[in-house]
């Protein structure tokens, strides 16, 4: 079996594969190749046609495979390699990556340093446990995306959307343009799952009705979708009995959450965040196993492809200096702490030595609240949901106030009590 | 189309008429299976906790039921079986587990009864040596039965394999066949298909949940059977090693039936709480869900519904009281001849094997012939299932087939190649593939393949991809072509 020397390897060339790889040859890593199991680099963002992208990287509107094209041209003027059609099954902690290529065979590359950037995958139906029947017409709204977007095909022409996630909500638009008509989007909390331009541009202004604080309680049909039962739901999430009334429809989709897809990381003896289904990170994204490196949604869930860029470029920098300045000692660590309503905070430590970047969601929506970062950050923001991803740059100059010693950082989501 | 005569007719495509119809296939026997489902084991067959060579695991295994001496004499053929089939097996024994003396005592009955058929493998272990054997197991299990004997296997595969050998030693196999009438002719019975008329000398009913429906057509049905729906919970591969044996506990001691078990595949399988119902419905639960989940935790408090990556429901068939709650239906009818009816019930898979030489002993009491077949060849070899390989044979296979460095199922590394030979075998479905390969059966339940698979399936079957169903007629997944809703008010 032969080995081939490899310096970054990169898994995954969707917005975080590809922003990692280009910054990893920039900080000076030579040999970088990414590994794509797809025919062509851009990962998901191919059947994300609508628009959105890059208001904040590129301070333009562009759609989804706009945005992959941007990136796809820097890649390929970077140098980097792409190995298209290139399916990764394994990584070992020593960084043997092997995968499975029509072109290549079966194939193990020795990496010098590693970036996770596998994405993330949908739940599905199994997960949730709807009872029902067992018929064709129940897809994820990512796979019917790519129905629909890359393959040319309307799964149904009635359709219900249970859970109110960015891609349910898109698609319900997608598929209203298409000529089916959306007889509902289910959501089981009282807010939507993800943005709120989503649920205005997408829900309110083609008049698709939103029942919050309801669930699809039943599926009817057995070799097609026929209807649903949709109910209202207590506080526990249990639908309430005699609340239930039965939809037609020909198709459910489901957009009930994403999962980060970690399976490698783990095989690579990664550690995950629980919150999160992602590796624990530090703020230059390495991992607990050092070399490996993770970046965009393969780590949290994003709203916004523009963070996953960015974030991605800070896991490619630092797996080429893993490699070019050898293995640094330890510096300090310092835990971030989830506090009064904050659900998760990535990355999971801060050096102090250098400006950072916090992501972080919400447990609950709120507003006129003041984000704390232990003592040596406040900043007050209107309204906080747990469909928007939160975002807080602290400077050196914060940093520098940490105390000498000091091993965790308490990051709360406060009310302004000065109203 | 014309009228079609066989010698031997069974209604069924599941383990058990399967397993008949490659028996027969050893005799120089003309026979005819049909299949109502445009594929074969899709009906109990492919929902239970696929354990096999039961050796009285319970109380109502009694030496005196038939049922019970099918299932006994099976378990020293499933495994030679398998062999030659090339399917999926492993011996992975059971603990049935206890948390009082009480429960000791239950399970010391079922020990003795065992024994009093010359099954002597059980054995009691403690605490502490369950402890070893299930380190997950719940803290206030005293104790355990432990036998040796039970495996697992793939029902599904099973049938698939027995088909695929059944056909290459002559029988007739007809699937997406219904029947709907059988009349007795002047000696054979005239069958109404949903293809056509079907004469036969002897109809075997082997139709899994509709055994008396189809026995009442031609008045041979001097049994009952009572549907009763159970609850199967397949939970990811991840927590595949929290459980390493088949493990119960008595019903009694913890309120509720609750099971576990290793797949063949890593995955664990959680059931079943029983109920009636309706025979033709395979839906599912909250409740059942639940109460499951409940029931399972006793035994293994890690397992959590996150797990869970997929959940249907599964039948038992019980019969009536005069001939005894649990006993089975394998005989001839007693009102028409040359009619022989066979349910299981359950454990349908693990008697299968048993109970096809059965079968073909019945029918020839019944006046069949049974010459020997010289040309019936026992063996078949799987389809290739790429995750099994070693290195050197991934990159061999992929070096002459690039097809099989196409990887379109990710959670269960199922590539094109295995795809386009399982079509090539007569899958014709989403489901089909999915049997097959297990692909759609990993943790995405299908949402990274189903677009893959239907494009394949439309590419071998030279139709359009609106055609491609999930199982059978009646199950299109993509209903329109873009744009089409929007040209023509469909």
């Amino acid at each position: 079996m032969t080995l081939r020397d490899v310096d970054v390897a990169v898994i995954g060339s969707g917005p975080a594969g590809m922003a990692a790889a280009i910054k990893a040859k920039e900080t000076g890593a030579e040999n970088v190749v990414i590994m794509e199991r797809a025919e062509q680099l851009g990962g998901l963002l191919h059947q994300c046609i609508h628009n959105g992208f890059g208001l904040l990287y590129f301070k333009e509107d562009l759609t989804g495979p706009e945005y992959a094209h941007r990136f796809v041209e820097k890649v390929m003027d970077s140098g980097v390699r792409p190995l298209l059609q290139t399916m990764v099954v394994g990584i070992s902690p020593h960084r043997d990556v092997t995968a499975v290529s029509s072109q290549e065979g079966y194939i193990t590359f020795r990496a010098k340093s590693i970036v996770l950037a596998m994405g993330c995958r949908e739940r599905t139906r199994g997960a949730l446990n709807i009872p029902g029947g067992r018929p064709a017409g129940i897809f994820t709204a990512g796979t019917a995306q790519r129905l629909v977007n890359v393959e040319g095909f309307v799964p149904g022409k009635k359709v219900v959307i249970l859970g109110s996630g960015d891609v349910g909500m898109i698609m319900a638009r997608r598929l209203t343009l298409e000529g089916a008509k959306v007889e509902a989007v289910v959501e089981i909390l009282p807010y939507v799952g993800g943005l709120i331009r989503n649920e205005v541009q997408c829900l309110h202004d083609f008049n698709i009705p939103l029942l919050l604080e309801h669930t699809v309680s039943r599926i009817h049909g057995e070799k097609r979708v026929e209807a649903v039962t949709v109910a209202r739901v207590d506080k526990d999430k249990n639908p309430i009995a005699g609340t239930g009334r039965q939809i037609e429809c020909d198709t459910l989709l489901l957009s009930v959450g994403l999962i980060p897809e970690n399976e490698l990381s783990l095989m690579a003896g990664v550690e995950l965040a629980p919150i999160t289904g992602g590796p624990v990170v530090d703020e230059g994204r390495q991992t607990s196993v050092p070399g490996i490196f993770a970046g965009g949604n393969v780590v949290h869930v994003h709203d916004l492809v523009d963070n996953v860029s960015w974030e991605s470029e800070l896991a490619g920098q630092s797996a080429a200096e893993f490699i070019i300045g050898g293995k640094r000692a330890a510096g300090r660590r310092v835990n971030l702490k989830p506090g009064r309503n904050i659900r998760y905070i990535v990355p999971h430590t801060v050096s102090g030595e250098k400006e950072v970047s916090l992501y972080m969601r919400v447990n609950e929506p709120e507003e006129d609240v003041r984000l704390k970062v232990g003592s040596i950050m406040t900043k007050t923001v209107r309204a906080v949901k747990p469909g928007e991803m939160l975002k807080l740059e602290l400077s050196q100059a914060q940093l520098s106030k940490l105390k000498e010693g000091t091993a965790e950082i308490v990051v709360d989501c406060e009310e302004r009590g000065d109203r | 189309m014309s009228q079609l005569e066989t010698e031997v007719f069974i209604i069924g495509g599941g383990v058990l008429g399967m397993a008949i119809a490659r028996e027969l296939s050893r005799y120089k026997v003309d026979t005819t299976l049909v299949e109502k489902e445009v594929d074969f084991g899709w009906g109990s067959t492919k929902a239970n906790m696929c354990i096999v060579c039961q050796g009285g695991d319970t109380l109502e295994f009694r030496k005196e039921y038939h049922r019970s001496r099918l299932v006994w004499e099976s378990i020293p053929l499933m495994e030679p079986l398998c062999r030659e089939l090339d399917v999926p097996f492993k011996r992975v024994g059971e603990l049935s587990v206890f948390f009082d003396n009480e429960g000791k005592a239950k399970f010391q009955k079922m020990k003795t009864r065992a024994e009093s058929m010359g099954i002597t493998t059980h054995q009691f272990i403690d605490g502490d040596t369950l402890r070893r054997m299930e380190p997950n197991i719940n803290r206030g299990a005293i104790g355990a039965l432990y036998d040796p004997t039970i495996a697992i296997t793939d029902p599904v595969r099973l049938t698939v394999a027995l088909a695929e050998n059944a056909r290459q030693n002559g029988v007739n196999l007809m699937t997406g066949t219904e029947v709907l009438a059988i009349s007795r002719g002047a000696g054979a019975f005239e069958v109404q298909t949903s293809r056509g008329g079907i004469k036969s000398r002897f109809i075997v009913n082997a139709a899994g949940m509709f055994v008396d429906k189809v026995a009442a057509m031609v008045n041979a049905d001097d049994f009952v059977v009572f549907p009763v729906r159970g609850y199967v919970a397949i939970l990811d591969k991840k927590v595949g090693d929290l459980v390493n044996h088949e493990i119960h506990a008595r019903p009694e001691a913890l309120g509720e039936m609750n099971i576990i078990t290793p797949t063949v595949y890593g995955n664990l399988i959680i059931g079943t709480p029983m109920k009636l119902a309706r025979r033709n419905d395979f839906s599912t639960t909250r409740e059942m869900a639940e109460t499951t989940l409940r029931s399972v935790r006793r035994l293994v408090p890690d397992i959590s519904e996150r797990d869970i990556i997929n959940s249907f429901a599964g039948f038992l068939m019980f019969r009536n009281w005069e001939l005894g709650w649990h006993e089975c239906v394998v005989g001839a009818s007693r009102n028409v001849p040359r009619f022989v009816n066979v349910s299981i019930g359950y454990p349908g898979v693990s008697a299968a094997p048993a109970t096809a030489k059965e079968v073909v002993k019945l029918l020839n009491q019944e006046g069949l012939k049974l010459e020997e077949n010289p040309k019936f060849n026992p063996y078949r070899r799987a389809i290739t299932h790429f995750s099994d390989l070693s290195d050197e044979e991934k990159r061999g296979l992929i070096t002459g087939d690039a097809r099989y460095g196409h990887v379109v199922c990710r959670c269960e590394t199922v590539t094109e190649g295995e795809v386009v030979e399982a079509i090539g075998r007569g899958a014709t479905t989403l489901d089909g593939i999915k049997f097959r390969t297990r692909a759609g059966m990993g943790r995405c339940q299908g949402g990274f393949c189903t677009p893959r698979i239907i494009s394949i399936l439309a590419r071998e079957l030279g139709i359009p991809e609106e055609e491609v169903t999930r199982k059978g007629d009646g199950s299109r997944l993509l209903l329109y072509k873009s744009k089409q809703l929007l040209e023509t008010a469909v």
